[in-house]
């Protein structure tokens, strides 16, 4: 008797001090932070407004993405739309930012052409001139577990839903200290019968001391450890706090390879819409779950589902949770699930650059821990264009260079960057042809020629002494640079004449620029590169004229924004805020901008790059349906590694690079292999494009020159005059000197009369 | 010399295409969307949500950067928020935009005189 009691207490004691260990354990993990909640990338939000143009095809693909579903009734609940060849109506999500928090409600978004017509809030009959779209979903930071979830309050929750749990997990959760000790009995006389588990008789608060601390395999110590545990959960905490952890941590389905925890999680998932609006019958579809929501989801089997659902109604009905009219009435309804979209990482070049704005505390551990909203600049349908446009234009040139083809160890490549040049927010980022063989992110990262693409900055630097009528010599020459000779040559004739400034930048004359920069001087150029923070190193060589220097594309593609924005360069915006799981605003970035160069030197920079594509290397844009003014340069390095194109107007700024990784040649120059692609992408974004011009600003004249001398018309005598555009401060003084111009001996006189003053 | 006189006068060097104005166009669609933003804009700043007011005003000078008041207002809330070199900037945007317009013109050149201020 002795000996049992010396076991007895020896038994209870290692029992004691187990459970006392097993306290330390639950308290360690639901004191600090419960579940790894993973961090959340989103894309900007849509303005829509009259007037606006819009590609259809792209705006419905975006609605989807945004889990709108289509119906063929008038919307009449959150997340429904109905397309029609003139309209698409929806009822909105509701909106919920920080500071931006808007209920749903119906709109009618009508179409002309290609147009918005009108934008009508149906609920109200009330015409909106604006209409703000929630932001869409771009990614989620997953941590190992790949979980899921949307934590909710037990508040929130609404009762009929606790009630249906209760109903079909554990009708007795209320009166028992953790473990139901009839279901035991029972389950073990089954087990033990069979030889192994067969029946699990678990309580709420064993399936989640299982859940949350245990490996599912179904053991007699596993569920022996359970059991413990349970018992100490409960002696720890209240009945309605280990309900509220129940509820949110519960496994409820999959979605793709991402595991969905939580009613709150759940009820976005298969019904679109936050926990508390649930009905009675989503309610009991939900508790039906957790048994095995493999088998009973309703994408998976919707009569299983819902005979699932009907038993927790019926069960619910017997426990006097619900009447029986209740009952009834939530049996009629039908199972309507919303569907989903398997998780994929939409933009992930753009991510993988945002995930390296953010500032050290934000590691890839705490991405996927914290449940922090990352609110972004891109565009969508932007990047949706982009990815489209790259794709089909690397593929169009592979069919059609035999030496393009993909080979074993090359591919051709492209990255594509897309900002609004006054703000510098980045829409779109390609960094690659496709991101699952390749994450080297071509945008950011690679460091290629620009060729031709640079000269622009050439001619900017000679803006101080020269103008756009300059004539420049178009002579070959040859150079000393380190001991050896260099020989620029052009592609096409070389003008015997000389050839004017605007006319050399559009049609990209070599000898010209190195002419223009070995005027300038080439200590000049280099500082006007530095003042545009290019950061890769410039050597002061003639070939730096021709772009013979390494650039990152997304440094060129800001540089280009300051011609674009009046002389500002703006920094390039990626992120716009960072808010944690609560919604208060960790971090804000706005647009950041700095004076460059003065906004007359833009504006006439912008006008000689407009020759560019109205009479030079990119003038085949017209014919590739850019009717609209553009400004641009193409640009084409040595032996043709490198093809770009980077175009803009006043509200869109797009660059596009194509090569191989390994530097061999492309064979094709940069109106051949990049401007096409720009193209494609412009075209499929016309909400960005207004068809406007820059507004000239102070400081730009603008005068009529004869296109022979390059010098001031003399009106009704030189034959070919073109107006140009001048720096008010280097207006030419001098009128045209060709002698069949010269008329009448005034003219020479008022010519002679000017020098002598200069003089 | 009188004849050559009148040879000089009938002779000019070309056409002098000065500063062009916008015209007095209806506003289209684009700006009309923008003067909402902007109003919005002016709104959140008159409540003291600068950086509210801010992410508006970025918006609308996205839709429409013609608006010279969006960068009034911005330089406004920089100015504000103390950043006083985006201050400057976005009155130098101001200026240009708005030169057409008198009373605006008047506000503009204030306002740099107040950040000059606070710049000493």
């Amino acid at each position: 008797m002795l000996f049992l009691g010396l076991i007895f207490i020896f038994v209870a004691s290692g029992l004691l001090l187990y459970c006392l260990y097993l306290s330390y354990l639950i308290d360690k993990s639901f004191s600090a932070r419960r579940w790894s909640i993973p961090s959340k990338v989103f894309s900007d939000t849509t303005l829509l407004f009259p007037g606006q143009r819009v590609d259809r095809s792209l705006f419905s693909n975006k609605l989807h993405r945004l889990e709108y579903r289509n119906v063929s009734h008038v919307p009449e609940a959150g997340g429904e739309m109905r397309i029609t060849k003139s309209a698409v109506e929806l009822y909105l999500h509701d909106l919920q930012m920080p500071a931006k928090e808007r209920s749903g409600f119906p709109v009618k978004i009508a179409f002309r052409d290609y147009a918005i017509e009108s934008i009508t809030r149906t609920d109200k009959n009330e015409n909106l001139p604006l209409l703000e779209l929630e932001p869409e979903k771009i990614m989620l930071f997953f941590g190992p577990e790949r979980q899921q979830r949307q934590l909710v309050s037990i508040d929130r929750v609404p009762e009929y839903l606790v009630n249906a749990v209760l109903a079909i997990e554990d009708s007795k959760f209320y009166e028992h200290r953790g473990f139901n000790l009839q279901s035991i009995i029972r389950a073990l006389y089954v087990n033990i019968r069979h030889g192994t588990i067969r029946q699990g008789g678990s309580t709420l608060t064993q399936q989640l001391a299982k859940s949350y601390f245990l490996t599912p395999e179904r053991t007699f110590t596993r569920k022996t450890k359970e059991l413990l545990m349970a018992l100490t959960m409960e002696i720890m905490y209240k009945k309605k706090e280990i309900l509220e952890i129940y509820l949110n941590e519960i496994y409820l389905g999959q979605k793709g390879s991402v595991s969905i925890n939580g009613v709150g999680e759940a009820s976005f998932f298969y019904f679109g819409k936050p926990v508390e609006s649930l009905s009675l019958a989503e309610a009991a579809s939900i508790a039906g779950l957790i048994k095995s929501p493999g088998m009973y989801s309703p994408y998976a089997d919707e009569s299983r589902c819902r005979d699932r659902r009907n038993k927790v109604l019926h069960d619910m009905e017997n426990l006097g949770y619900i009447s029986r009219v209740q009952m009834e009435d939530a049996l009629r309804a039908p199972v309507k699930v919303v569907g989903f979209t398997a998780y994929g990482k939409k933009a992930p070049y753009f991510v993988d650059y945002l995930s390296k704005q953010l500032p050290a505390l934000y590691s890839a551990k705490a991405l996927s821990s914290l449940g922090l909203a990352l609110y972004t600049t891109l565009d969508t349908q932007v990047q949706e264009a982009a990815e489209a446009a790259l794709e089909k234009g690397l593929a169009r040139l592979e069919k059609t260079h035999r030496a393009l083809k993909p080979t074993g160890e090359r591919k051709l490549q492209g990255a594509v960057i897309v900002m609004q040049p006054k703000t510098g927010y980045i829409l779109a980022m390609v960094g690659g042809r496709d991101y699952s063989t390749s994450q080297f992110n071509r945008a950011t990262q690679a460091r290629r020629q620009p060729g031709s693409a640079f000269k622009p900055f050439v001619y900017l630097t000679g803006l101080d002494q020269f103008t756009p009528a300059t004539l420049l010599s178009s002579k070959p020459k040859q150079y000393e640079v380190d001991g050896k000779t260099w020989k620029p040559h052009n592609k096409g004739p070389v003008s015997e004449t000389g050839v004017r400034m605007r006319d050399a930048l559009a049609r990209s004359d070599n000898l010209a620029t190195v002419d223009l920069a070995t005027r300038i001087g080439l200590d000049r150029i280099v500082k006007t590169a530095n003042e545009f923070e290019f950061s890769t190193p410039i050597d002061p060589q003639p070939s730096l004229a021709l772009g013979a220097y390494e650039v990152i594309p997304l440094e060129l593609a800001r540089a280009y924004c300051t011609f674009a924005s009046d002389g500002m360069e703006p920094y390039p915006l990626s992120l716009k805020m960072l808010v944690d799981e609560n919604g208060n605003v960790l971090e804000q970035r706005h647009m950041t901008i700095q004076n460059v160069i003065s906004p007359a030197k833009a504006y006439v920079m912008s006008d000689m790059l407009r020759s560019v594509v109205t009479e030079g290397t990119a003038k085949s844009l017209k014919s590739m349906g850019i009717t609209f003014p553009v400004a641009g340069k193409t640009g084409t390095t040595n032996d043709y590694r490198d093809a770009w194109f980077v175009g803009y107007t006043p509200d869109i700024l797009a660059l596009v690079w194509v090569g191989f990784d390994n530097g061999d040649t492309i064979s094709v120059e940069g109106a051949v292999a990049a401007l096409p692609i720009w193209a494609d992408l412009v075209r499929s974004i016309p909400q960005y494009i207004s068809g406007e011009w820059f507004m000239m600003p102070s400081g730009v004249v603008k005068r009529n020159i004869c296109s022979q001398s390059g010098q001031l018309a003399i009106e009704s005598k030189c034959p070919s005059q073109i107006e140009e555009v001048f720096l008010a401060e280097n207006v030419p003084a001098v009128t045209c000197q060709v002698p069949e111009h010269q008329a009448y001996p005034v003219e020479v006189l008022k010519t002679w009369w000017k020098k002598l003053w200069r003089k | 010399m009188c004849l050559i006189l009148s040879a000089c006068a009938a002779i000019s060097p070309g056409k002098t295409i000065e500063r062009r104005d916008l015209p007095e166009a209806k506003p289209g669609p684009r700006e009309l969307a923008s003067i909402q933003l902007t109003e919005q804009g002016q709104m959140l700043l008159e409540k003291d949500k600068i950086d509210e007011a801010i992410s508006v005003l970025e918006r609308a000078v996205s839709v429409y950067a013609y608006n010279g008041k969006n960068y009034y207002y911005l330089a406004e809330a920089w100015l504000r928020k103390g950043n006083l070199k985006q201050a400057r900037e976005w009155n130098r945007l101001a200026k240009m935009y708005l030169a057409g317009d008198q009373e605006w013109s008047q506000r503009v050149f204030d306002q740099r005189e107040r950040i000059r201020t606070r710049t000493r």
